[in-house]
């Protein structure tokens, strides 16, 4: 698995005083647990950006105070009106013990189903997955390439060595539905076999309905 | 229009509304959104309105999704009547709608539609937004 490092200063106080003084600063309070003890610290915002603002999901190397741990991204509280990060939970992760998390899907491959005009849906960005840290991919990979119209995956046709997938197995995650254009067109090429002013009308009885709904 | 299929009062008391949205405050089905920077009622109208706006620009492709329901009445008397009597008949259903509330969503068209469509779907609301991006959004090739 990716990872990153971040480093830290622990913080002297704690309270809502303390925390607000950081945020002016430019600083975002953060804890770290899981471990023996909890850990209070801040980490500057600008430093945050390249593990929140990327689909991707990293293991952290903190350094705080000289210490070092692993970690992942627990929560984040954003701002309700300015987004702005808030606080930052960090669980500590230990080799021999098994950790949750969420990993990107990615899909490979170009559908039968799409070349034939079918539209891909995908139910998921992010599956929850459960395994030991040196187990964990970075991504799940889906090969696409054998789906058609109609045709789907589901969370239990997806193999992976030594996870275990948290997601309602039943649950689609990707399938391969038909277009809404291609009914429509079937309905023009009707339209224009009983003729031009036939057509007009009928688009213009359409966007009619479409006002009256 | 949106409103409550049935109510179990007719009339409800006008309330106050203090502070931030404390839920529905951030994007959870789609990539793209409009969020409110003021507190409001909005009605079952404005909200069809700016439905049908987003709609429109986004020419029924991709989804949407209104993250608000107007459930709350608010009543009317009728012109030229004088004050007491009892309070009025049921007019329209609003939304009650706080600083930092997601009004929109939206998903499967490109971040400048959604942009677009949006901002037609603002200009039919009472309230100053601003347009959300999921954090992790990717344009996709």
């Amino acid at each position: 698995m990716k990872s990153v490092s971040l480093s830290g200063s622990p913080r002297e106080n704690v309270g809502k005083k303390d925390a607000k003084k950081h945020r002016r600063e430019g600083n975002v309070p953060c804890v770290l647990y899981g471990g023996k003890e909890q850990v209070h610290f801040i980490i500057p915002e600008k430093a945050l950006t390249k593990v929140i603002f990327t689909p991707n999901t990293y293991l952290i190397d903190l350094n705080v105070d000289g210490k070092e741990y692993k970690a992942i991204l627990q929560d984040i509280q954003y701002h309700p009106v300015t987004d702005k990060i808030l606080h930052i939970d960090f669980l500590q992760v230990f080799d021999d013990k098994p950790v949750m998390l969420s990993v990107p899907l990615r899909y490979t491959g170009t559908s039968k189903g799409i070349l034939k005009g079918g539209r891909l849906l995908r139910k998921y960005r992010k599956l929850r997955i459960k395994g030991l840290i040196k187990d964990l991919p970075d991504e799940i990979v889906v090969d696409i390439t054998n789906l058609n119209i109609g045709d789907s995956i589901k969370i239990n046709e997806l193999k992976h060595e030594n996870i275990e997938f948290l997601d309602t197995p039943t649950s689609v995650a990707v399938a391969i539905k038909s277009q809404r254009v291609i009914v429509e067109e079937t309905v023009e090429e009707e339209e224009e076999g009983e003729g031009e002013a036939a057509e007009e009308g009928g688009e213009s009885t359409t966007e009619e309905n479409k006002e009256k709904e | 229009m949106l409103q409550p299929k049935k109510t179990k009062f007719r009339r409800q008391q006008k309330g106050r509304m203090k502070g931030n949205s404390m839920r529905g405050n951030q994007l959870a089905f789609g990539s793209f959104g409009i969020k409110s920077l003021e507190s409001a009622w909005l009605t079952g109208r404005q909200i069809e309105a700016a439905r049908q706006a987003v709609t429109r620009y986004m020419k029924r492709e991709g989804q949407i999704w209104i993250k608000i329901f107007p459930d709350k009445p608010v009543t009317k008397k009728p012109a030229e009547v004088r004050m007491g009597k009892g309070k009025g008949a049921p007019e329209y259903f609003v939304a009650r709608v706080t600083p930092g509330r997601i009004l929109f969503e939206a998903e499967g068209v490109p971040l400048e539609i959604a942009k677009e469509a949006m901002r037609l779907a603002a200009q039919k609301l009472p309230v100053t937004t601003k347009f959300v991006v999921r954090r992790d959004y990717v344009e996709e090739k």
